[in-house]
């Protein structure tokens, strides 16, 4: 973390000169995004931030995630992940890009808290799966799918932290895209953002 | 009783002057310095339970709640440290994980909910402790509010609003524990519940989502409406209401904290029976056209109107409106006597000897509470005044006030009354119980209705009387008429004439036009129809024009139906039973068509 923190410190001055006299370009934050089991919502605000995305670029690499054609988690800088931990495949890929990021944020309530995913943590699991695939009045085939390339729900709905360890966490359902940009910015810029009333939101 | 002794003390190094018994919390709230608390609620005694408001004193290790530790002279308080951060925010983490609070599916998040609130200002941004997500059912079976225990976090502001504001102790604590908590009468659900008189109190205290409305369901957070403060036309208390909107619509109903008749309490009819209900509203005018109800433009059915006041005589018209209108309204009624052959004003049995002397006493409502002894003669408080009703029972309940109901119909105030009397069979024995009852009171309120006119509410009243002139030092009972229209005694008073038969009053002389404000009654002035000969004297006068909003009977029988503006629509003023003059301020613009009563009684009468 202090590692590339420090880096982006002296880096980040630099920015326009790099432009303008083609000075040899810094090396860019490498980024990967994840999406757990959440609505998109936060990569959606993340898309929000609009013409500051064209800012971004210019600072990071985006190297993995929904919007980028990546089979593999590559070493990255930065993990951001939305949605929290509901299966055990997303907890394997949550497990490896933990092990291939040196700072990981969860981004957005469910990634926090568990958020609406985990509204079905107060039932058992098996109760759970009854009601979506037997119960459910609509339902015309009943069959709880057992296929093992399908991944298999854990127990609970967990958030990521107790799963991984997370080192910033940027709560909102979702985030607002401002609030994004001011924790992107601040840990670009070799600081931990600060939360405070003005800027937090869980709804 | 001497003043309490001025005592001095630091708060984060300013110097505080306060009382002697104050506590350290409303010290620092007088000195704007903030504390943050979440189980607090002025008005209500302190529990200390939430431990937000925790403060330390200097010299001393321990850390003390703020809300229940009264303040000592010249001690240092210290409300900000790190210590004290910190221990908070484990606090409101422990309050964040022990239930299910998912704050993007609850209707009072973006800043209705004083634990988001708490979470903002401690910069929570993620529990450090294991969520429990305990399995906790949702109690939507009550008319108008539910109750999620998943957002509950156990501060019993509900549960000492109930007992204190509301004085029926509905709500309570059970279980131990990780269990605890809040329950409705003996483990039933609200829907069951025989003590909740439904004021919704509970809701509008609650901290967070876990007693929420009905009908403002997702109708947009609170914070963000405009709020409109006037005055509830549905008895003759007046309490202030505070009205939420959003995009024309009524979001919620709160009580005005600072007014004098309610002090932000209200009762269902208040709260929730003038909106939250589903009625038919009229919102264009209605003409009678072969033989059915049809609609038209206000052209069409004034000139109706006008045409079949041509064809009556003056000794043919008549006017008859419901004790609802504002004080205003009454004025344009008198102006129209010169018009009609009569101008009447229904009222309920036994109400016009109450019109005939109305009984204003100044801050009746507050004396009440200072009562030793209530007694209530021929009215209803707990069906028809629901805030006067919570004031008699806090009073009977907390103040030790003595209560003797002599009515006919059974309440659920009869359960603390010390006498109870049906009206109509009084016997020896019982005065002697009454006179022991009242011996050594000082300070009697009478609370007198319609029924109280009546020749043996008459009697009762003197026997009463009688008894109370026995206890040396007592002083003069203080006396509080309770009308059953809203503001009948002040129409009584412009010179509109009462009239309890309106069958009698309509046969008196043949008529051949009549208008009936009925006005934005709940049950579209159907009390009119339901009086003895009216629904065979409606069809024999030609032209009948009824000016109402809802839909009843009575608009059926009708030639020509006006639309009329609603309580939150009125504007001017009402004068209450203590006889104070209270405004009404329109809250959202004429729905449809509608018009103002005095609008349209100028317009059928131009």
């Amino acid at each position: 973390m202090k590692k590339i923190t420090g880096k982006k410190v002296t880096k980040k001055p630099v920015r326009k000169p790099a432009t303008a006299t083609a000075a040899p370009a810094p090396a860019k934050v490498r980024v990967a995004t994840m999406w757990l089991s959440g609505c998109s919502g936060c990569h959606m605000s993340f898309l929000d931030l609009d013409e500051r995305l064209v800012e971004l670029v210019k600072l990071v690499d985006i190297l993995y995630g929904p919007i980028v054609d990546t089979k593999e988690i590559p070493q990255v800088d930065v993990g951001i992940v939305e949605g929290c931990v509901n299966n055990n495949e997303q907890e394997h890929e949550l497990k490896k890009l933990r092990s291939r990021c040196k700072v990981l944020i969860a981004l957005g309530d469910c990634a926090v808290t568990g958020n609406i995913p985990s509204l079905r943590n107060q039932f058992q699991l098996r109760d759970v799966l009854l009601r979506a695939y037997e119960q459910t009045e609509s339902t015309k085939i009943s069959c709880i799918p057992n296929d093992p390339v399908v991944p298999v729900l854990t127990a609970k709905a967990r958030p990521l932290q107790e799963v991984v360890k997370v080192d910033l966490s940027i709560p909102g359902c979702p985030p607002d895209a401002d609030v994004i940009w001011y924790a992107l910015t601040e840990l670009l810029a070799g600081r931990m953002p600060q939360w405070t009333e003005k800027n937090l939101r869980y709804d | 009783m001497t003043a309490p002794k001025k005592i001095s003390l630091h708060i984060d190094g300013r110097l505080c002057e306060a009382a002697e018994g104050q506590t350290i919390l409303e010290i620092a709230r007088a000195n704007n310095i903030p504390i943050p608390t979440l189980c607090y609620l002025q008005g209500l005694t302190s529990w200390g339970g939430c431990r937000l408001c925790i403060v330390e004193i200097e010299g001393s290790p321990k850390i003390v709640p703020a809300c229940t530790t009264p303040a000592v002279a010249g001690t240092k308080i210290i409300t900000k440290s790190e210590r004290l951060h910190n221990l908070r925010r484990a606090t409101l983490e422990l309050l964040f994980s022990e239930r299910n609070h998912i704050c993007p599916m609850c209707q009072y998040n973006k800043g209705d909910c004083g634990l988001q609130h708490q979470g903002y200002m401690h910069g929570i941004d993620g529990i450090r402790y294991p969520y429990l997500y305990p399995a906790l059912p949702v109690d939507v079976s009550a008319k108008y509010f539910g109750m999620d225990h998943n957002r509950c976090i156990l501060c019993t502001r509900c549960v000492r609003t109930c007992d204190e504001l509301e004085g029926v102790h509905t709500l309570d604590v059970a279980y131990r524990g990780i269990r605890n908590r809040v329950i409705v009468d003996m483990n039933q659900t609200y829907g069951e519940s025989l003590t909740c008189t439904q004021c919704g109190a509970c809701v509008v205290n609650c901290p967070t989502g876990a007693l929420f409305d009905k009908a403002a369901a997702f109708r947009g957070p609170l914070a963000s409406c405009r709020q409109v403060l006037t005055t509830c036309t549905e008895c003759p208390v007046g309490c202030g209401l505070k009205v939420f909107t959003k995009e024309n619509r009524i979001v919620t109903v709160w009580g005005v904290p600072n007014s004098p008749v309610n002090r932000g309490h209200l009762c269902v009819k208040g709260r929730y029976q003038t909106w939250a209900e589903p009625r038919e509203r009229i919102l264009t005018p209605l003409v009678r056209k072969n033989g059915a109800l049809q609609k038209a433009t206000w052209a069409e059915a004034l000139d109706t109107i006008r045409k079949a006041a041509k064809a009556a005589k003056k000794s043919e018209k008549a006017l008859l409106v419901l004790p609802r209108l504002t004080n205003e309204t009454a004025k344009t009624v008198t102006g129209l006597a010169g018009k009609v052959d009569r101008v009447g004003m229904h009222v309920a049995t036994n109400e016009a000897a109450l019109c005939a002397q109305p009984q204003y006493t100044a801050d009746a409502l507050t004396k009440l509470q200072d009562a030793d002894a209530i007694i209530i003669i021929g009215a209803q408080p707990a069906r028809d005044n629901g805030v006067l009703a919570a004031r008699i029972r806090t009073t009977v309940r907390k103040r030790g006030a003595k209560l003797l109901i002599f009515h006919t119909r059974k309440t659920n105030l009869d359960q603390f009354a010390d006498v109870r009397a049906n009206i109509v069979s009084l016997e020896n024995t019982l005065w002697s119980r009454v006179a022991t009852t009242l011996a050594g009171i000082k300070r009697p309120a009478v609370v007198y209705g319609p029924d109280a006119m009546t020749p043996i509410g008459v009697t009762v009243m003197e026997q009463l009387i009688k008894i109370l002139e026995t206890n040396r030092g007592g002083q003069e009972p203080l006396l509080i008429g309770l009308p059953a229209g809203s503001n009948s005694l002040a129409l009584a008073g412009a010179g509109i004439e009462a009239v309890e038969e309106v069958g009698p009053w309509l046969d008196a002389k043949p008529l051949k036009f009549l208008h009936i404000v009925a006005s934005d009654a709940p049950d579209g002035g159907l009390k009119i129809m339901e009086e003895t000969g009216v629904s065979a004297a409606l069809p024999k006068i030609d032209c009948v024009v009824v000016q109402a909003a809802y839909q009843s009977h009575l608009t059926e029988a009708a030639k020509v139906v006006l639309p009329t503006a609603i309580w939150c629509e009125k504007s001017g003023t009402i004068t209450n039973l203590e006889g104070r003059k209270l405004k009404l301020t329109p809250v959202l613009p004429l729905h449809g068509e509608a018009r103002e009563d005095a609008v349209i009684l100028e317009n059928v009468f131009a």
